[in-house]
């Protein structure tokens, strides 16, 4: 078992280690693209923390990385804060609006956070399409380079590191609410509420914490994406792309980490070769969505893990 | 605003509300349906109601199939169809996991398989418009003016209402699928078989999401995004409670009429945030919504 572990810390140095030298290796579009990953990643620990441990819907990831990547660059295009900054701010806005819908829905059935955020994320579409003052409504905005000091951010290899070592600060803070009192409480209250009651579990806390902590954790990866993308438009913050993540969330494996990272990667490279083929994206979702909850609840790494100790021992 | 015209206008809100709250009171009742036997609230029962819509089109317009047969044809094999959803995928489902969270997961599934094959046959590239059966011709109700499809959906919704009350009431599938609702097991021990009603079910909330696509298809223009109307009917069923069927048919009859209220008193392009809006308010004033009783855990 020791050696197992000591086995997965050398993999994870190897991965580290490769995501450091890529854009040393590759340009342009290898680097946009690994971006790209990096912040779908959060999104996909935002969504893991909200379903994967804590067992509630969130349907609305796409509007608060919406609401981030305005925020975001609204506060650098127009205030010149600087980045990390803005980036906080992103997060935060997105995770107050978050905790706000989540106070009231949670007021009733679980299942009523699922209905408001879906309905939620159709109406913050319409806003960013309708508040031309502040969106730029269907012409899209513009968005200002990110700035520290005197360091302007212009490139994708530019943004590379600040993406990559953000995207490790919010794994580390994923590992951390996981491993603290509060991620076993959403642990609890997923398996079973009644029993966490009785343990003296605050439940519509526990979700609305780990609701609000989604929404933060979205928000932040529009901040994230106002790095390095210069340009942002509404099309691209439907409900299609909350799909995007659930799905790669459960590809990967409901509630396990490694799974969400694990789960944005693979599948972040797959749906950009689906790209190619935008008539078959949407059945592709549908059919990996149904076939996993059929057959591979846990994700494709532990049905992977599974079939092959299964091969090897009979 | 003049008083006049804001009579004109609140006549032709309520006659127009009224029109589009029976279609909404439909899907609504059919998301209660399954949410009563199940838990699960389906996200796929817009795409249901889309695919039905193009199922009908594609015969009557594209293959010239006479009415007789297209609307019967269209309603057994959205039976079907959804029938053998729940019996051959979500059983599956239920088996592998058995977590709720992921029931509903699989039906967001369905939902994009439906839409991407809709998109697939080419016919939800474009707008299409669905031929009327009835007339056009208008008529005034007071100040308001409809027109006779208006009324003919106004009262075949009404009937499949009535229709769905008197199958819950007073048949004997109605009472076991209402005794599946209330305590899955205590059904299951007096002799009620459980799949075969889950099956039953969600065929039937097929039907009646057909229907609503048959009624609603001439008024709108089809494009495979018309089952984003489910928004309005989930807030529809949680205006009514969301376990309640009378509610789902106030929710339905409200959330039309206050939305046609929102497209002529403020802003037509509003209405798009009018479901979340009506959403939140009734979690703010009233949680239980008009008809839910008081929200009891069931399982310990």
């Amino acid at each position: 078992m020791r050696s197992l572990y000591a086995l997965r810390y050398i993999y994870l140095l190897v991965a580290l280690a490769g995501l450091i030298v890529l854009p040393m290796l590759t340009s342009g579009y290898v680097v946009y693209l690994a971006n790209l990953l990096l912040t779908f990643t959060v999104m996909c620990l935002g969504m893991h923390l909200v379903i994967g441990e804590c067992g509630q819907f969130s349907l609305a990831q796409a509007a608060f990385y919406g609401i981030g990547i305005y925020a975001s660059g609204l506060c650098s295009t127009h205030l010149g804060w600087p980045f990390p900054l803005s980036m906080l701010v992103s997060g935060l806005v997105a995770g107050v609006v978050g905790l706000a819908i989540g106070f009231f829905a949670l007021r009733m059935r679980d299942i009523y956070l699922a209905l408001a955020t879906f309905a939620f994320g159709e109406a913050m579409q319409w806003v960013f399409l309708n508040w031309k003052d502040v969106t730029g409504g269907p012409n899209g905005l513009r968005i200002a380079p990110a700035r520290l000091l005197n360091w302007e951010i212009i490139s994708d290899k530019d943004a590379y590191p600040v993406v990559l070592i953000s995207a490790m600060v919010m794994i580390a803070l994923t590992i951390l609410i996981a491993r603290s009192r509060l991620g076993r409480s959403f642990r609890a209250v997923r398996e079973s509420e009644v029993a966490a009651q009785a343990m003296g579990i605050d439940i519509r806390g526990a979700k609305l914490a780990a609701f609000g902590l989604s929404a933060f954790f979205a928000g932040v990866a529009g901040g994230m994406f106002a790095l390095y993308s210069t340009f942002i438009h509404p099309d691209s913050l439907g409900f299609s792309t909350t799909i995007l993540v659930l799905t790669m969330v459960v590809v990967g494996g409901l509630g396990s980490i490694g799974g969400a990272v694990g789960g944005a990667i693979v599948f972040g490279l797959i749906s950009e070769l689906l790209r190619q083929a935008p008539s078959f994206q949407e059945i592709a979702y549908g059919l990996i969505l149904v076939l996993f909850m059929m057959y591979a609840p846990k994700g494709l790494f532990a049905f992977i893990g599974e079939t092959f100790s299964r091969l090897k021992h009979g | 605003m003049d008083f006049d015209l804001f009579l004109l206008f609140a006549q032709q809100g309520l006659a127009s509300g009224v029109v589009v709250g029976s279609v909404y009171a439909l899907l609504a009742l059919a998301i209660v349906m399954i949410f009563k036997t199940s838990e699960v609230p389906n996200f796929a029962q817009g795409e249901v109601f889309m695919a039905s819509g193009y199922l009908a089109l594609f015969l009557l317009v594209f293959q010239g199939a006479a009415v007789w047969f297209t609307i019967p044809f269209t309603l057994v094999a959205s039976f079907i169809a959804a029938a053998l959803f729940r019996r051959g995928v979500l059983t599956q489902v239920a088996k592998a996991s058995g977590s709720p969270v992921n029931l509903v997961i699989a039906t967001l599934g369905l939902s994009y398989i439906l839409k991407g094959l809709v998109r697939r046959t080419g016919f939800g590239d474009t707008p299409r418009s669905f031929p009327s059966l009835v007339p056009t011709d208008s008529i005034m109700i007071g100040q308001a003016s409809v027109t006779k499809l208006d009324i003919a959906i106004f009262l075949t919704a009404v009937s499949v209402m009535a229709l769905v009350f008197w199958m819950f009431a007073y048949t004997r599938t109605g009472r076991a699928m209402r005794a599946v609702g209330m305590n899955p097991k205590a059904a299951q021990l007096m002799g009620v078989n459980l799949e075969k009603i889950h099956m039953l079910i969600w065929g039937l909330s097929g039907v009646v999401s057909a229907i609503a696509a048959l009624l609603i298809s001439p008024k709108i223009l089809m494009t495979a995004e018309m089952g984003a109307i489910v928004t309005m009917a989930f807030a529809a069923a949680i205006v009514g409670g969301f376990t309640s069927l009378p509610g789902a048919v106030v929710g339905g009859f409200i959330i039309g009429i206050v939305e046609n209220f929102v497209g002529l008193f403020i802003s037509s392009r509003a209405i798009a945030v009018a479901p979340f809006a009506a959403i939140m308010l009734v979690l703010i004033v009233r949680p239980q919504g008009l008809f839910g009783g008081k929200f009891a855990i069931k399982k310990v």
